[in-house]
């Protein structure tokens, strides 16, 4: 099982620094100085803090094994390209995975559906009545069903979803970052992110209840 | 009293730690009390477990040495 490490935070516009982990990281402002330097040390703790997450996330998004890699690689090299243009106002990582999301972009040559309207907040809408109160109800899932056979299940389902929608579900769900954050990875608001996150998880859900995640009734 | 409805919508957009403090009462409150948002809870918990399992499966498949091929990659691109 893997264990997330400590994200990369650093303390701008105070005295001192605070150390990534094992001691020999160098503060924010230093340690973005190191890599305009391309000190070595500090390019290793940038690549041994993302370099899963990264590849993680480019699989979680779609990719292949393969693909994934080339993406992670590619975001590290734009990363120091473009080293300038980083303000630190944002972790580093959130920075990395901002260049995550324009290369996907890029791969997939489409634009990415963003519209404001969705089918499933139709369907969603059609569970309730006038009052808010559920027509057709959820139905829990099988806390008995089989994992590997649910997580299959949800790989299908996951292979169906509108690419932001599922770039937000690895972000927010598997990442766990928090909505700020997936904002600035998005250049999109708050608000947005939260719709988008909304919108993936109920398609998910009807995906997996008609895959019968639930018990025979 | 908040209906299905908000409470659901407020679940699912995963931000509630954001919300006012009486909205995160009455979502906990109108949980205690109504089987159909549990369950609807239970599930987008479900997918979070599922989820966390599949990105586990995924990265099992990177290769040990991932990071000294980026390092490498860099290198290249630098030289």
């Amino acid at each position: 099982m893997s264990r997330r490490r400590p994200s990369l935070t650093f303390e701008w516009g105070r005295a001192g620094h605070r150390t990534l982990y094992d001691g020999a990281v160098p503060g924010r402002t230093d340690l973005v100085a190191s890599l305009r330097r391309r000190d070595a040390a500090a390019l290793r703790t940038v690549v041994d803090e993302n370099a899963r997450r990264l590849y993680r996330a480019a699989r979680g998004m779609g990719f292949s094994s393969d693909r994934a890699e080339d993406l992670m690689q590619d975001v590290f090299v734009t990363f120091l390209h473009t080293l300038d243009r980083f303000e630190g106002r944002s972790e580093i990582s959130t920075w990395l995975f901002g260049i995550l999301h324009h290369k996907v972009q890029e791969q997939r040559r489409a634009a990415v559906r963003d519209d404001m309207s969705d089918p499933i907040d139709e369907s969603f809408e059609a569970r309730f009545d006038a009052t808010g109160n559920w027509i057709r109800p959820p139905v829990a899932p099988d806390r008995l069903a089989a994992s590997a056979q649910m997580t299959e299940a949800l790989r299908g389902c996951l292979d169906d979803l509108p690419s932001l929608q599922r770039e937000v579900f690895h972000l927010r769900q598997i990442e766990e970052l928090p909505a700020a954050d997936v904002s600035d990875v998005l250049g999109r608001s708050v608000t947005h992110v939260g719709v988008l996150f909304h919108r993936a998880r109920l398609r998910l859900q009807q995906c997996l209840e008609k895959k019968g995640w639930s018990p025979a009734p | 009293m908040m209906t299905c409805k908000q409470v659901s919508t407020l679940l699912s957009h995963g931000d509630l730690a954001s919300a006012s403090w009486s909205r995160r009462l009455g979502v906990r409150l109108h949980l205690l009390m109504c089987d159909k948002c549990s369950a609807f809870k239970a599930g987008l918990e479900a997918m979070g477990t599922w989820g966390r399992a599949l990105s586990r499966t995924a990265e099992q498949e990177a290769p040990k040495d991932l990071e000294a091929r980026a390092l490498r990659r860099i290198e290249r691109s630098e030289s």
